[in-house]
C-alpha cells in the first residue's frame, strides 16, 4: 500500500483523490516508535522533491516532513528556498524541524532570495527565535524595501534577545517601517521586563515616549514604564 | 480610542473662533433619543463581510452609539453589496471600500473593526488591528493555531487594546447548564463532556477558473498556495467538502467551528476559562475519544462514548456554594458588550483570552487525534512536554509576506 501510494505521487496533482495518499499518512503515524522505520520513511519523502513530480505533490510531502523531517532532510529542503513556487512549502517543512540544520539553511539561504521569498525567510528565522540570525536581519533594517525592514523588525522582535534589542534600538528605519521597529522594541522591553531587567526595559519604553510615535505606542509605552515600576 | 474622536471635539471646541464660512451641523450629527451624537459614536469598519460578516455588520451598523464608515473584502461584489448596505442605513455614500485589509487598518479615524475572515485570517488580522490602535470583534474560532493565541492576546493588553472573540451561544445557548453549575445545583462539578467534530482535512479539489471579482492570492493569504475552486472559498457553514470550514488550510473544521461554542460553553460552565488544559489523554475505549485534564482537576472530555453534549458530572449531595454568572455589559447581546468595552475600556466577557483558551481545547484534542496519542501540555511555555513532535503542530507556517 505504501509503494502504491508512492507511486501515486509521481503524478499527484489537484484534483487526485487523496485516499491514494492515505498510507503514508497511516505511516507517519506508526513510525512514531521506530526510528529505522522513520528515517526509511523520511527519505523516501525527501526524494521526491528531487524529481519531476508536480507541484502539488512536492506540497503534500513538505507537508509530511514538516512532521518527520530531521537534518537528513534539510538539503533537499533547503535546495527549495529559491524556487518561486516551492519556497513557502519549503519553509513548511523547515521552520518546524528543530535540528540547528534546518536554522543554518535557512541563514544561508537569506542572502540568496530577494523580494517575498526573501520575508518569507525572514519570517521563518523569527517564528524558529533563531539567535544566529540576528547580524543579518539587523543589517536588514537600513533596507529601503519598507516591506522587509517590517519583516526583520518583527522577526528580531520575536528573538527578542539582547542582541535585537540592540539592534532596534541603533535602528534609523525608513518612515514606513517606523511603526515595525518599534512593535518590535516592545517585545525585546517585555522580554527584558520579565527577566527582571527592570533598567534596561525602561530605557526601551522611554525611548517610545515621544511625540513622533502614534498614540497608542505612547500608551504602551507608558504601560510598560508603569510595569517597570511596578504598578 | 483612535485620533478621530478627541480631534472632532477639538474641532468642534474651537469652530466658532476659528470658522467664519457657515458650518452646517446635520440633525445626524448632532444626535437624538437613540442615535449618540456624532462626537460619541465609535467609528467602525469590518473585514471579511460573508455570512458571518454580513451578520456582525449588521448587528453594529444598526447601533445608535456607532458610525460605520469602512468595508473591507477580497471579494467585489460582497464588498460593493456590504458598502450599499452602510451607504443605504446612512443615506449618504461615505462608506469607503477596500480590497486590502492593511488600507482600512492604516486610517487614523476608525476606532475599532470586526472581523470575520476565513479563520486562518484571524490572528494576523487582529494583531495589526492591535499595532494600528483599534479595538477589535473577531468571529470564532479566534485562532487557527496554538501560536497564535498568545501573541494575539499579547498584541492585546500591549496596545490596551479591547478585543472580544465572536462566541454569543456561549452565554445565549447554555444559560441553563451554566446556571445548573454555577448555582451550586451540581455540587462541585468534576466534567463535562462535548460532542462536536468533524477534524478540517486536506483539500485537493481541481481548479477551476478564478472568477475575474475575487482577489484570490489575497483570499489565500498566509495559506499554502492553492488553486482557485468554489468549494475550498464558500462560506457556507458546512465542513464535509464544500466550504472553506472543511479544510486545515483555513479552519480546524467542526472541531474549532462549532467547538468554539460548544467547549466556550463547556469552559464557562465548569469556570476553567482563565486555564488551559495540562494533560490531553487520547483513547480508543468504546470508540475514539479524548480527555483534557485541567491542573484543578476539572476534566473536560470530547465525544466520550455514552455522553451528551454538555452532559456534566457533578457531586450530587455535596454542596458547593454558588456564585453569581457573569453577564453582558451593555445593551445588545454581546455586540453591546464589545461596545460597551470599547467606551469603558472593560474587558468583554468574550475578552480574547478565553476565547484563544477555548479554542486552545479544540487544537489541543486534534494534534492529539491527529498524533493517536496522548500529550502533556505546559500551558506557561506554551509547548508540548517530551514530544518535539507534537510540538511542531502547535504553528503552521504562514506563506509569503504574511508573518505574526
Amino acid at each position: 500500500m505504501l509503494d502504491q501510494a508512492f507511486d501515486a505521487l509521481k503524478t499527484f496533482n489537484w484534483g487526485a483523490d487523496l485516499n491514494l495518499l492515505a498510507p503514508i499518512t497511516d505511516a507517519v503515524v506508526s513510525t512514531h516508535s521506530s526510528a529505522s522505520a522513520r528515517l526509511e520513511l523520511e527519505n523516501r519523502l525527501a526524494a521526491v522533491l528531487k524529481t519531476e513530480a508536480p507541484r502539488d505533490a512536492k506540497d503534500f510531502v513538505c507537508r509530511k516532513l514538516m512532521l518527520v523531517g530531521t537534518a537528513a532532510s534539510v538539503p533537499v529542503l533547503a535546495g527549495l528556498l529559491t524556487d518561486k513556487d516551492l519556497s513557502h512549502m519549503s519553509r513548511y517543512a523547515l521552520e518546524r524541524i528543530p535540528a540547528a540544520e534546518a536554522g543554518a539553511a535557512l541563514r544561508e539561504a537569506l542572502p540568496k532570495v530577494s523580494g517575498m521569498l526573501k520575508i518569507g525567510v525572514i519570517s521563518s528565522l523569527g517564528a524558529r527565535k533563531d539567535a544566529e540570525a540576528v547580524p543579518a536581519l539587523a543589517a536588514l533594517l537600513a533596507e529601503s524595501d519598507a516591506a522587509i525592514v517590517k519583516a526583520a523588525a518583527y522577526a528580531l522582535g520575536a528573538i527578542h534577545n539582547d542582541a535585537a534589542a540592540k539592534a532596534l534600538a541603533g535602528a534609523k528605519p525608513i518612515a514606513a517601517a517606523k511603526s515595525a521597529v518599534s512593535d518590535a522594541h516592545l517585545s525585546c522591553a517585555e522580554a527584558l521586563l520579565a527577566e527582571g531587567k527592570k533598567v534596561e526595559a525602561l530605557i526601551i519604553y522611554k525611548s517610545l515616549m515621544n511625540a513622533e510615535e502614534p498614540k497608542h505606542m505612547q500608551m504602551a509605552a507608558t504601560r510598560g514604564m508603569l510595569a517597570c515600576a511596578g504598578k | 480610542m483612535g485620533n478621530y474622536r478627541s480631534s472632532r471635539r477639538d474641532f468642534i471646541k474651537t469652530a466658532g473662533a476659528t470658522i467664519a464660512a457657515p458650518y452646517i451641523i446635520t440633525s445626524n450629527a448632532l444626535g437624538n433619543d437613540t442615535v449618540a451624537p456624532a462626537s460619541d459614536r465609535i467609528v467602525m469598519g469590518g473585514i471579511g463581510i460573508g455570512n458571518m460578516g454580513r451578520g456582525d455588520q449588521g448587528a453594529f451598523l444598526g447601533r445608535g452609539d456607532v458610525q460605520y464608515v469602512a468595508v473591507c473584502d477580497v471579494r467585489t461584489g460582497a464588498r460593493n453589496e456590504s458598502k450599499g448596505k452602510v451607504d443605504g442605513h446612512y443615506k449618504n455614500t461615505d462608506c469607503k471600500a477596500y480590497n486590502d485589509f492593511r488600507e482600512l487598518l492604516a486610517r487614523t479615524d476608525i476606532d475599532a473593526v470586526h472581523v470575520a475572515t476565513p479563520d486562518h485570517w484571524h490572528a494576523i488580522m487582529v494583531i495589526e488591528a492591535c499595532r494600528s490602535g483599534k479595538d477589535v470583534y473577531c468571529q470564532k474560532p479566534e485562532t487557527r493555531t496554538l501560536r497564535e493565541g498568545p501573541l494575539m492576546i499579547n498584541a492585546a493588553r500591549r496596545y490596551g487594546r479591547v478585543v472580544s472573540g465572536g462566541s454569543q451561544r456561549v452565554l445565549e445557548d447554555y444559560r441553563g447548564i451554566v446556571n445548573q453549575c454555577w448555582g451550586g445545583e451540581l455540587g462541585p462539578v468534576k466534567s463535562i463532556n462535548v460532542n462536536v467534530g468533524p477534524l478540517s482535512q486536506l483539500c485537493n479539489l481541481p481548479e477551476e477558473a478564478t472568477p475575474p471579482d475575487i482577489d484570490w492570492d489575497l483570499w489565500l493569504g498566509p495559506a499554502p498556495w492553492a488553486p482557485y475552486n468554489g468549494n475550498r472559498c464558500s462560506g457556507n457553514f458546512s465542513t464535509n467538502g464544500n466550504s472553506w470550514r472543511s479544510y486545515v488550510d483555513y479552519s480546524g473544521g467542526g472541531m474549532t467551528d462549532w467547538g468554539a461554542h460548544h467547549f466556550g460553553g463547556a469552559t464557562f460552565a465548569v469556570d476553567v476559562r482563565e486555564l488551559q488544559p495540562t494533560d490531553v489523554v487520547y483513547s480508543e475505549e468504546g470508540g475514539v475519544w479524548v480527555s483534557l485534564k485541567y491542573p484543578n482537576g476539572i476534566e473536560i472530555t470530547h465525544n466520550k462514548p455514552g455522553m451528551q453534549n454538555l452532559q456534566v458530572v457533578g457531586t450530587p449531595g455535596e454542596k458547593r456554594e454558588s456564585k453569581p454568572v457573569p453577564a453582558y455589559k451593555g445593551q445588545g447581546g454581546i455586540y453591546g458588550d464589545f461596545i460597551d468595552c470599547v467606551k469603558t475600556r472593560e474587558k468583554p466577557f468574550r475578552d480574547i483570552e478565553f476565547g484563544v483558551n477555548t479554542i486552545a481545547v479544540s487544537h489541543l484534542a486534534a494534534i492529539a487525534y491527529e498524533l493517536k496519542r496522548s500529550c502533556k501540555w505546559d500551558s506557561v511555555k506554551q509547548a508540548f512536554v517530551g514530544d518535539e513532535e507534537a510540538n511542531r503542530l502547535c504553528d503552521r507556517v504562514r506563506r509569503e509576506p504574511w508573518q505574526l
